[in-house]
């Protein structure tokens, strides 16, 4: 049997439109399609694009924080410490140790319950609808102790440009203590369902590759580079709070497939588990907040400071005039410049696969829109 | 622990914000001193090294040193960044335009993912016709961020072969990044 | 995406509105007269059924008082997550707060769903989508706006792409306020809308405003 073409054929865009249980918010994607072969893949976005960078010039520093909340919606937090370490940085302010500690522990829990959504939301993108619930419950889990720390179970405004708003709960060590034993086993739960299932290796495995080259000259960043064998993780590289001061691996992938940045966010929920226990062993009483004026008012400046995100790596380039607003704010989301790899990832594989490479994405489009 | 530099007595946290007027009514503006650490020492020398005569000014704080080029001048320079060996710079990290009025001022951070390195390479641009050469040649990443720049702020970057809108809808008059573009005021839908 | 030709706004923007648009001015249905307003059941009143049609003048209440407990306990929620909300939305689905017992399905077709529960903010580019899902989908139907931002436009109040509020493109018929609402919040909200279909049915006009003061007055 040939596979000599025997009509004219001409290829079939496909839109998967802003709406669809698959994209992970309003994104659009048009794919052009060989029959079921995808040749090329057009993202559109902007559908969420709420103009947050101009919002900020016009808000006073401490609203900008509730800004940064919303961008990249699943994991505030790290996205309050990154807008709040350029602000400190520029104004030199030095946080005290025990908000370090705070600020980080909290910054792995949200981690860890970005990474558990992430892990539901991607098997059932596969199909698979169980996995779904057990990240639910885990991530319900860790808002319950977010609400009693920061008094909300989203959009905490928690950490502020000098520190924490507050001092956390009296019974926080033993209550992180018992919810990480509890976190773990959920965690493992969906490992055992989907790490080495048949059906899930069928559907990940090499599909979605992209080489280190081509990952680091499209800007991908955080697991998704780490996929692809680069050995690059900001809290090693570029060290911030109390970083140095843990112990933990970097998991790092080797054929840069959907599988292997599936399983790089797995390893990390279980080193950011290990991560906070160590941080409430070394954490010591003491201030949680510097001694500032209520109104920040940055010198004259610019300042570029990044860290870690759930998705990448999450930067802020902060240019200050003196005065209470900032002049120009511009952030560098993880989940933009990863969705620029979408791309070569997607050409030459199926329409099924797509999706599956989109999920391994981990895209959130409050932070592509912004 | 360091306190932020005191403000003068008698012009308190309470008094509102300046309107749009250009004048400033608020405490004196203090201009913080950019100093480099070692790290940003030794990537500050390498990169006068690679960028050569056509630094018009640099500086840089903490760990990453910034060079200012001529737009003529970009594109070179960014190449020289790129292939050199010992800065590396593999990774356009940022590429975003600060609106400053009389001129545009575009900001490059590029990263080096083998060698410790960071730099930031700045090009002022007229505000009336910012045109600069694009480096999605260099870097893929490019593609993005000058969409987004040309849609934001109406740069126009020579050779990228797609500006087509990436965040505004079709039709969007203006350019919203820029300062003259107003904040909403409730009235408009 | 048109310009609503030379009509400019405040500040000398243009204003900006949907291509499909069949309405005489633009303005919130909140207040205004068609589709809304003050809940009149309008959008609400069940289907018309056989009965009706082949015997007009046989009156059918409680056929349609069986009909509207048939609808409300068994809303199929367009899966329609635009922002934030959507992730509290999708966590009052799962397994801890569970909308499930109320009969909710959520569904990714809008020709089979009843209720789309816009969750998030409701960005200009994004108006003209929405608009075509509301009218893909079959009559009756509701909407709830979940959220401030899908209410009134929410923390970005001055942004220049944001519409301020989705009832300036779709009727609204619960509006769910928080910054993200809670599950629990959003439970409240469907369980109103449960009521409003059930008492549409009997032609009782539920007044909260009413039954609140009566409940202070009387406890």
């Amino acid at each position: 049997m040939t596979t000599e073409r025997q009509h004219d054929t001409i290829d079939m865009m496909l839109n998967m439109g802003p709406q669809h249980p698959a994209t992970h918010g309003v994104f659009r994607m048009v794919l052009t399609l060989d029959g079921e072969r995808v040749l090329d893949v057009t993202p559109h976005i902007g559908y969420l694009h709420r103009g947050s960078e101009k919002l900020c010039e016009g808000e006073s520093y401490g609203q900008v924080v509730t800004l940064f909340d919303r961008i990249d919606y699943i994991a505030n937090l790290n996205n309050e410490l990154a807008f709040c370490r350029a602000a400190e940085r520029l104004m030199s302010i030095e946080v005290p140790e025990r908000a370090m500690y705070i600020r980080v522990i909290l910054a792995e829990l949200n981690r860890v319950a970005s990474h558990a959504l992430f892990i539901g939301t991607y098997a059932i993108d596969l199909g698979a609808m169980t996995p779904v619930m057990y990240g639910f419950r885990e991530r319900e889990r860790i808002q319950n102790l977010f609400e009693a720390v920061t008094g909300a179970r989203m959009m905490h405004n928690f950490i502020r440009i000098g520190g924490v708003k507050e001092d956390v709960p009296d019974d926080f060590g033993p209550r992180v203590r018992q919810l990480i034993g509890q976190v773990r086993e959920g965690i493992e739960e969906m490992d055992r369902l989907l790490t080495f299932n048949e059906v899930y290796l069928a559907r990940t495995r090499g599909v979605g590759v992209i080489d280190a080259a081509t990952a680091i000259s499209v800007g991908l960043t955080g697991p998704s580079l780490r996929g692809s064998g680069v050995a690059y993780d900001v809290r090693k590289d570029d060290p911030y709070e109390i970083y140095p001061y843990l112990s933990y691996k970097v998991p790092i992938g080797e054929n840069g497939d959907c599988w292997d940045r599936y399983y790089v966010r797995l390893q990390e929920c279980y080193e950011s588990l290990s991560m906070i226990s160590q941080c409430l062993d070394q954490m010591e009483a003491g201030p949680t907040m510097v001694q500032m004026r209520r109104i920040a008012r940055p010198p004259k400046g610019e300042v570029y400071v990044h860290s870690e995100n759930p998705r990448g790596d999450i930067g802020v380039y902060l240019v200050s005039d003196g005065t209470d607003k900032p002049y120009r704010l511009k952030i560098r989301p993880p989940s933009f410049c990863n969705l620029v790899g979408l791309a070569p990832m997607t050409r030459g594989s199926y329409i099924a696969d797509a999706v599956a490479i989109l999920g391994s994405l981990d895209i959130v489009l409050g932070e592509v829109d912004r | 622990m360091t306190e932020q530099t005191p403000n003068p007595p008698g012009q308190g946290d309470d008094e509102p914000p300046a309107a749009a007027a250009p004048v400033h009514r608020g405490p004196p503006i203090v201009i913080a001193e950019e100093v480099l650490n070692e790290r940003g020492e030794r990537t500050a020398r390498l990169l006068a090294e690679v960028v050569g005569p056509h630094a018009q000014e640099s500086g840089g704080r903490d760990d990453l040193p910034w060079a200012e080029v001529a737009p003529e001048n970009l594109l070179e320079v960014a190449r020289k960044c790129r292939n050199s060996s010992e800065l590396a710079l593999d990774m356009l990290h940022l590429q975003f335009a600060v609106d400053y009025e009389d001129h545009i001022q575009m900001v490059y951070v590029l990263f080096s993912m083998s060698l410790d390195r960071k730099a930031i390479l700045r090009v002022n641009l007229p505000a009336e016709d910012p045109k600069v050469d694009s480096v999605v040649g260099l870097w893929e990443a490019a593609s993005w961020y000058e969409r987004e720049t040309h849609d934001l702020f109406g740069v126009e970057f020579g050779g990228n072969p797609d500006l087509s809108p990436l965040l505004l809808f079709d039709g969007f008059e203006g350019h919203p990044g820029l300062k003259s573009y107003p904040f909403n005021d409730y009235q408009e839908w | 995406m048109a310009i609503g030709g030379d009509e400019r706004g405040a500040q000398g923007l243009p204003l900006f509105v949907p291509e499909r648009w069949d309405r005489e001015k633009a303005g919130r249905f909140f207040d205004s007269d068609e589709h809304g307003g003050e809940s009149a059941g309008k959008g609400n009143h069940p289907a018309p059924n056989l009965i009706r049609s082949a015997a007009p003048g046989v009156i059918t209440a409680k056929l349609d008082q069986l009909a509207a407990l048939g609808r409300a306990n068994s809303l199929w929620t367009l899966t329609f997550g635009l922002a934030c909300c959507a992730i509290e939305m999708i966590s009052t689905h799962m397994a801890h707060h569970d909308f499930d017992r109320f009969g909710i399905v959520t569904w990714p077709s809008p020709r089979q769903s009843d209720v789309m529960i816009v969750a998030g903010t409701v960005v200009k580019k994004m108006a003209d989508p929405i608009r075509l899902l509301y009218e893909q989908m079959p009559d009756p139907k509701w909407v709830i706006a979940m959220g401030t931002c899908a209410t009134s436009g929410g923390p970005y109040y001055k942004s220049y792409s944001v519409v301020m509020g989705v009832d300036h493109i779709v009727p609204v018929d619960v509006y769910v306020p928080g910054c993200p609402p809670r599950p629990e919040a959003l439970m409240d909200g469907i369980i109103k809308l449960q009521r409003k279909i059930k008492d549409d049915a009997k032609g009782e006009q539920i007044d909260l405003l009413k039954e609140a003061t009566d409940d202070r007055a009387n406890a």
